[in-house]
């Protein structure tokens, strides 16, 4: 009896100290979290000590940048301490998938459209849209280009800058083999044609140059070229528009270029990973985003390269703009009002756009476009301005890539890959990229 | 294993008490292993035993699909490729790499001045081998125009580096492997040493030359020894990665060409988010690895012999 007693007086003692515990638990994250993801949007507090997380990809240059423009958040508000950690594109998709399995996902964090559904459906990311007008602001957006980072009906990204499909052009190896730029407006057979002339002309060159990459597995050109056919690239439920036929017909448009040795060699390209031709000095074209120009001129060790528009086909040039990368909150942040005034200090402010330049895209804001200090000439006025000079063929709305783009992105890339070693044919490879977005587009 | 005696053994008499403490100490000691082994390695496994059976991405629930992510793996053509790709590195690598180790060992085993500043010499590319910067200088030496393309133009063999070609990558993989032989090379010098010079003295009495002392004394006093390192490598060169990882770039390419097993596994898992399918190939490994070796012991009665062994 005696010992029945104790062990029910010990039991229960057991659990008013859990109980007692959680309670405390409770309280301390009331005091320390103010709020929750779900509790309405409040002005940030200043009264208290607040920690946020921040993680974005890139190299150390754009690091350094963000260093710097987080400084200067730090010192709007003091009591905010932010901590930073990057990582490389790949590296930071797996690290945060990890973390989403986890549900410890940082405050904020760069968002790409080949992700944001993946994450804002299964209910990864704050839905932002509580907090516009509160900690955010957003009436410097372009509808359009806000409504890139909406995931079925809530703001779960906000676009930082925007970019657009171009045609780099490394003019200081066309200028050494006596070859005219390509024209712009050209059609796509035409570059194709200019390739071979390139390529021909650069055969007896030390080192060996080409006049282009094969594009063929970019699944980006791929859907720029079906706009410019007047052909949708997904449905509304992120399943592919097109056909396998429509994929065929684009593999096999440029494999007379592979059977003739006339694009950049593949074993090159896996060589000189992760940079590239053009930016290792072989290639005189590449396309790609706009963007990329600063780091490809950089690598290159010219300033001496051109932006042209990508070729066209029976629709003009359709291209669009799509936000090069975006800010999220994650749905499990302690603190969305202060994750908020971050993310909206980083698209805001003009001291952040003239730290960060055209480096990411070209600032979403025209109050961060306007506090750029561009130099003319400069690789950021290139940039700009050919973001002007294109606006005009802009005509197609951003193609907004559903759950799971990711990965049949990496997967169009690695089926280019294989074409280009020969291993596959057009037929295979349309039948196994399909096979791969039914497996993974979709929400399947 | 030992537990399991240990605890029987009070049950038969002579000193229970004694033993019963000194079990009690025992697993006490164990403890921080056990504590990391439970947590770290078996509750993981046991939790990757139970979504091999399901679909899971890492955001959803995992939900239960019975055997379809075994039956899908043997219709996946990059899980064959990738089967395929780590059978050769294994049935190639581990017997060349066994070879070098056994050679080296032998020379560094006779009398020679210096003979402690060559084997520490030998086994240093061991202790350097598995890490990144290495992979990273491997990648280096055989790229076009690296130190490996300039000798066999010097050769006379065509031009080209052995990164971009995926005929060659795999050659590259193995010789990599290879020349971290320092592992089973130190395993091998001990066994050497335990040889009686009696045998060998034996033998060229007997008219013996040192080949014929090679295989009829030194390789059957050294099997146990080639038997464990045997076992080791084989199980280690499944199980290879980070190598691959940084030589093809994180892609396993060019052209699949260096997709070994689990690095098709992490691709699976990380960059597909098919974590239930990517569990269901590391039990299929488990499997595998497991019959291997099992074969490996019931084959080892035969060509394995044991000082003293009577059977």
């Amino acid at each position: 009896m005696v010992r029945t007693r104790t062990t029910s007086r010990t039991r229960t003692a057991a659990v008013q100290v859990t109980a007692l515990a959680a309670a405390s638990a409770l309280a301390l994250s009331a005091c320390g979290g103010g709020s929750t993801a779900s509790a309405e949007a409040a002005p940030v507090a200043t009264d208290r000590d607040i920690q946020l997380s921040l993680v974005w990809w890139g190299d150390d240059d754009r690091a350094g940048r963000y260093e710097e423009a987080v400084a200067l958040f730090e010192e709007k508000y003091p009591n905010i301490d932010v901590q930073t950690q990057f990582q490389a594109w790949d590296d930071y998709w797996t690290a945060r998938s990890t973390e989403a399995a986890g549900q410890t996902l940082p405050d904020v964090m760069q968002m790409d459209l080949a992700y944001i559904h993946q994450y804002a459906s299964n209910n990864q990311l704050l839905d932002l849209s509580d907090q516009l007008g509160v900690n955010l602001d957003t009436d410097g957006y372009d509808d359009g280009l806000l409504a890139s980072g909406a995931v079925n009906d809530g703001q779960y990204g906000i676009p930082t800058s925007t970019n657009t499909l171009g045609m780099i052009v490394h003019q200081d190896i066309l200028d050494e083999l006596g070859v005219d730029a390509p024209e712009e407006g050209l059609t796509w057979d035409e570059y194709d044609a200019w390739v071979r002339e390139v390529s021909e002309a650069g055969a007896d060159a030390e080192p060996r140059v080409y006049g282009g990459t094969d594009y063929t597995g970019t699944l980006w050109l791929f859907i720029q070229w079906l706009l410019q056919q007047g052909k949708a690239a997904f449905d509304d439920d992120g399943t592919p528009a097109f056909t396998e036929e429509d994929l065929v017909a684009w593999v096999e448009r440029t494999q007379p270029l592979r059977d003739d040795g006339v694009f950049y060699p593949v074993s090159r390209t896996k060589q000189v990973e992760p940079l590239t031709g053009l930016q290792v000095n072989e290639a005189a074209t590449e396309m790609t985003w706009d963007n990329m120009t600063a780091g490809y001129s950089a690598n290159a060790g010219t300033e001496n390269v051109d932006l042209l528009p990508v070729p066209t086909g029976a629709e003009g040039s359709s291209q669009f703009w799509k936000p090069s990368m975006l800010l999220s909150a994650s749905s499990t942040t302690q603190e969305p009002d202060a994750a908020a005034a971050l993310i909206d200090f980083l698209v805001n402010d003009p001291e952040v756009g003239e730290i960060f330049g055209t480096s990411k895209g070209v600032p979403a804001v025209a109050e961060q476009r306007d506090a750029m200090e561009v130099e003319e000439g400069s690789i950021d006025d290139k940039i700009v301005g050919y973001e002007d000079h294109v606006a005009e063929r802009v005509t197609a709305d951003t193609p907004l890539p559903g759950e799971g783009y990711g990965v049949v992105e990496v997967e169009f890339k690695r089926l280019g890959e294989e074409l280009a070693y020969g291993n596959i044919t057009a037929e295979e490879f349309a039948e196994q990229w399909f096979a791969s977005a039914e497996a993974n587009l979709g929400g399947a | 294993m030992r537990g399991a005696t240990a605890t029987s053994s009070p049950a038969r008499g002579g000193r229970p008490r004694r033993n019963r403490a000194d079990t009690k100490a025992g697993y006490a000691f164990l403890t921080p292993w056990l504590l990391g082994f439970g947590l770290l390695t078996a509750g993981p496994m046991l939790m990757s035993l139970y979504l091999a059976f399901t679909d899971y991405n890492l955001f959803r629930a995992p939900t239960f699909v019975g055997l379809d992510n075994f039956t899908a793996l043997f219709s996946d053509p990059r899980f064959l490729k990738s089967a395929q790709v780590t059978a050769v590195y294994v049935v190639v690598g581990v017997p060349v790499k066994l070879a070098a180790a056994l050679a080296v060992a032998v020379l560094l085993n006779a009398r020679h001045r210096g003979q402690g500043t060559y084997r520490s010499m030998f086994y240093a590319p061991s202790l350097i081998g598995a890490s990144v910067s290495v992979a990273i200088v491997w990648r280096a030496m055989f790229i076009d125009d690296g130190v490996a393309d300039r000798i066999q133009q010097l050769l006379g063999f065509p031009a080209g580096g052995w990164v971009g070609d995926p005929d060659m990558t795999m050659p590259m993989m193995i010789l990599l492997a290879v020349w971290q032989f320092g592992a089973p090379m130190v395993i091998f010098l001990a066994g050497l040493k335990q040889i009686p010079a009696e045998l060998h003295e034996a033998a060229a009495v007997d008219g013996a030359g040192p080949l014929r002392r090679f295989v009829s004394v030194t390789i059957p006093m050294l099997s146990p020894v080639l038997f464990f390192n045997l076992l080791l490598e084989t199980i280690g060169a499944f199980q290879v990665f980070s190598s691959a990882y940084i030589i093809s770039g994180g892609t396993g390419g060019p052209a699949d060409s260096t997709l070994f097993y689990t690095f098709y596994l992490y691709l699976k898992g990380f960059t597909e988010f098919r974590m239930g399918y990517a569990s269901a190939m590391a039990w299929v490994l488990v499997i595998v690895v497991g019959v291997i070796t099992a074969v490996l012991f019931r084959t080892s009665r035969a060509w394995v012999h044991y000082t003293g062994d009577v059977r």
